[in-house]
């Protein structure tokens, strides 16, 4: 008897591909567009659309690699203080007269050492929750920002500094040119290397990660450090857009980008999601509290709607579930 | 009133995709253990979640004690007495064995509800006694080993009067002296006109406590016999619905040059001076007590635990392994034992679990090449017989059969030399049993090398070409082949002989 083959190529099927959570997403984003410019005529010209982009394109950095914590299992959220701390580094030893450009690498390696030490914590102490460990290097962090500038401000910085928030190329500003090209390097390392690959591994089995031979420390440690890094760069960022830092600053930045992490599709339980979600959850966010800002909407009931959102992006998923389940059971009767 | 106290006729299940059970009947009568016996996939599960109320059947009636009934959830089943123990055993562990046991059911007090712990602990004790449990009910549950968990379900299951105990594999985890002490229990049950579907993979299992056997295959009933009536062979045959000719395909194989060998190995409070060598296309088995250290020694060579004391040498180098990596890339390839913690990503699909130990092979400076890993994986899930439509269908969807066969595969994916597996056809059906078997013997014929940790003892003997027998985390003796037999395995994973105090 010929047993039947394993084959290595499946049928594709329209249903399963239209019902991915980034389609929706592109529908919500185009809605989202669709209200903005009934809002304001100006909206959709793409001057206008450039600018608003350069208002919330800085946490969009951090986005990235929290993604990859996220689908690992882990979380962090120390991220707003290691922007702050990064921050008020940079500014305190330009002002000590250190070179602008110099003052700047120190930033992206405080930013470094900072996630290096939460990856070497949640690996070293594995009965800690990552979410745990985030927390107190998050106070740790904060509190030695505020050591260093006693609750006062710091700036000064060198006037092309601040071209990096508000300059353009060509008509289109630097930070989205920044953050396309992160956004593509973060995409092709997540779903087409192997570190990717092990990322999704770890979060969906780590032990049996472990026994396929793949350094699962190592890797955490990496994707910490990754995190560190793109918060110092959100870091210049931002304090390119006000030419100055505070201890305080970017506070509450670890909600806005969790919250677009799992808007995105990536699932809180690990293991899952796509970096294309993310990206297109940025936008949608950023562009959504941009138009309700227009209409001069209070500040509260945006932080509102957004949790409406991240509410139904978690229901979301269940119902496609329904849905796939429903037409698997009318195959079967049919 | 019927003779049966359970009866089932014509029952259909029908989940999306696939028609779990086919128009299938089963009879039970008061006070038998009636042994339920199919390969992996064949519909038992399913079955058992019929009768307990988990699942409800498209078709067909279900009598207890004569009366039809329909039980919509596990509760109403749970009402009418009907107790199921599963193969993993749900416990809490940080509770207290009488906690474990009136989960769900305390005894309260009428008004206020509150819980009566005295009258609790006291019925708990009793239970335990009864059956002979060998530790009290104030223990905790995490602290007790399997078997005696599984004790306690037992206990459980009696608290609530049950008229009708469900065991589904309960021997699958448990020692020679263990499962000896639950044939016991069993046979006690039985006095007290409990009756038992009991679920094993294990022959002499169901030679040793059931009366009467029924078999299922591809989702339908095959048929019930008595159990002195019928033999193992023709069991099997009925099974897989073909006569497996050779069980252990073992041939008299070409051995070689000694290619691995383990001087000393140690350590602290698992085990102790742990020699033996490894020959080029030679089988050894380790075998004794489950917790004598076997797993543990066999991932400390592998490198998941590090060593205290000792060397490895290969091919006569003395090798450092310090993690997984430095041991496959030694040719050193590690089925595990827990194929859903340790082995598989239940979540992804074959083609991915197959290449994820191997990804450097599939990728260039890290990109991975689609296409290739496609081409590799569908040709290793073929070369095992996984039975499935693509390398795109979830893990989670196989049988625990084909489960273990991506397992094999992922493990051939690489290439090793020296291949340890640590218990290779735990919880795995009679057909793919076969297949797995045939698969080491091609690869020892290919000159590979095999570790095998097993606690079957047909399986030890079958297939090894020198077997080592472990004891308290050490070696307490190896055989060859030709002087093996289950007694002296036996006595050298059990006895004692000589008084010394063994320190670890």
């Amino acid at each position: 008897m010929e047993k039947p083959k394993v084959l290595t190529h499946k049928e594709f099927s329209s249903v399963r591909y239209f019902l991915q959570w980034e389609w929706i997403l592109l529908i919500i984003f185009i809605l989202v567009n669709i209200m903005n410019a009934s809002f304001s005529d100006n909206y959709l010209k793409f001057d206008g659309l450039m600018r608003a982009s350069m208002i919330f394109l800085d946490k969009g950095f951090i986005v990235f690699p929290m993604a990859l914590v996220i689908i690992m299992g882990d979380i962090d959220i120390s991220v707003s203080s290691t922007v702050a701390l990064s921050s008020v580094v940079m500014a305190t030893v330009y002002n000590a007269g250190v070179p602008m450009g110099l003052a700047i690498l120190i930033c992206l390696g405080v930013g470094a050492l900072c996630g290096l030490i939460n990856g070497i914590l949640v690996v070293k102490f594995k009965e800690l929750a990552a979410v745990i460990i985030t927390l107190s290097t998050m106070t740790l962090y904060r509190g030695i920002a505020y050591i260093i500038l006693k609750n006062q401000s710091a700036g000064g910085f060198p006037k092309w500094f601040s071209e990096l928030s508000w300059g353009f190329a060509w008509k289109i500003p630097y930070i989205l040119i920044v953050f396309v090209f992160f956004a593509a390097i973060f995409t092709l390392v997540l779903h087409k290397t192997n570190f990717g690959r092990y990322v999704f591994a770890i979060g969906n089995n780590d032990i049996a990660t472990r026994f396929s031979g793949i350094n699962v420390d190592h890797i955490k440690i990496i994707v910490f450090t990754l995190v560190g890094v793109m918060a110092s760069i959100c870091a210049i960022f931002l304090s390119a857009k006000m030419m100055s830092t505070r201890p305080n600053v970017a506070s509450g930045y670890e909600l806005d980008v969790i919250a677009m992490v799992v808007l995105g599709g990536i699932s809180t339980a690990g293991g899952k999601g796509k970096m294309i979600g993310v990206i297109t959850a940025v936008f949608l966010l950023g562009f959504l509290q941009y138009g309700l800002g227009l209409i001069n909407v209070q500040s509260q009931i945006i932080i509102i709607i957004t949790g409406l959102l991240l509410i139904l992006a978690v229901a979301i998923p269940n119902i496609q579930e329904m849905i796939k389940n429903f037409n698997k059971k009318r195959e079967v009767n049919l | 009133m019927s003779e049966y106290i359970l009866e089932l006729k014509g029952i259909t299940k029908i989940f999306p995709g696939v028609k779990a059970l086919d128009k299938v009947h089963f009879q039970l009568k008061k006070g038998e253990v009636h042994a339920l016996m199919g390969e992996n996939g064949a519909g038992k599960s399913t079955f058992i979640k019929i009768i307990t109320g988990v699942h409800q059947a498209e078709e067909g009636e279900m009598f207890f004690n004569g009366e039809k009934t329909h039980f919509k959830t596990p509760r109403d089943a749970r009402k009418m007495g009907i107790a199921a123990i599963y193969q993993h055993v749900t416990c809490y562990p940080d509770l207290t064995v009488t906690e474990n046991i009136f989960l769900g059911h305390e005894e309260v007090s009428p008004k206020i509800k509150r819980i009566l712990w005295k009258k609790m602990h006291k019925k708990a004790g009793t239970l335990l006694k009864e059956i002979g449990a060998d530790f009290t009910e104030k223990t905790l549950m995490g602290s007790l080993s399997v078997a005696q968990q599984q004790i306690v379900e037992i206990a459980k299951a009696l608290s609530m009067d049950a008229k009708l105990i469900i065991m589904d594999e309960p021997t699958a985890a448990l020692t020679k002296r263990e499962c000896e002490e639950l044939y016991n229990i069993i046979d006690d049950l039985k006095e007290k006109d409990v009756s038992i579907i009991f679920i094993s993979h294990k022959f002499e299992d169901m030679y040793r406590v059931a009366s009467r056997v029924t078999v299922f295959r591809d989702s339908q009933y095959i048929g019930n016999w008595n159990v002195d009536e019928i033999s193992s062979d023709d069991l099997i045959v009925s099974m897989v619905g073909r006569q497996i000719d050779q069980y252990f395909p073992k041939k008299k194989s070409k051995i070689g040059e000694e290619v691995l060998s383990v001087k000393g190995l140690s350590k602290t409070g698992l085990f102790k001076d742990v020699s033996f060598n490894l020959k080029r296309g030679e089988i050894i088995g380790i075998t004794g007590l489950v917790g004598a250290g076997r797993t543990e020694v066999c991932q400390t060579l592998f490198g998941i635990m590090k060593k205290d004391e000792g060397t490895v040498s290969i091919d006569g180098k003395e090798v450092r392994i310090r993690c997984p990596k430095d041991s496959m890339n030694q040719g050193i390839g590690y089925l595990p034992e827990d194929r859903q913690k340790e082995g598989l990503v239940m979540e992804w699909d074959i083609g991915r679990n197959i290449t994820l130990s191997n990804m450097d092979t599939y990728s260039t400076n890290g990109w991975i090449n689609e296409s290739v890993e496609r081409s590799i994986s569908g040709e290793f899930s073929n070369k095992v017989h996984i039975k499935a439509q693509t390398i795109y269908d979830l893990v989670s969807s196989l049988s625990g059969g084909n489960q273990q066969k991506v397992i094999v595969a992922k493990l051939l994916a690489l290439n090793p030399n020296i291949i340890i597996m640590d218990e290779p056809t735990k919880g795995v059906d009679v057909g793919a049993k076969s297949a797995i078997y045939q698969i080491m013997e091609e690869l020892v014929e290919k000159g590979c090398s095999i570790i095998m940790i097993s606690s079957e003892m047909l399986e030890v003997l079958g297939m090894s070409d020198r077997i080592y027998v472990m004891r308290d985390g050490r070696i307490s003796g190896m055989l060859n082949r030709n002087e093996a037999t289950q007694e002296n395995i036996l006595e050298l994973a059990m006895l004692n002989k000589s008084a010394d105090v063994q320190e670890l």
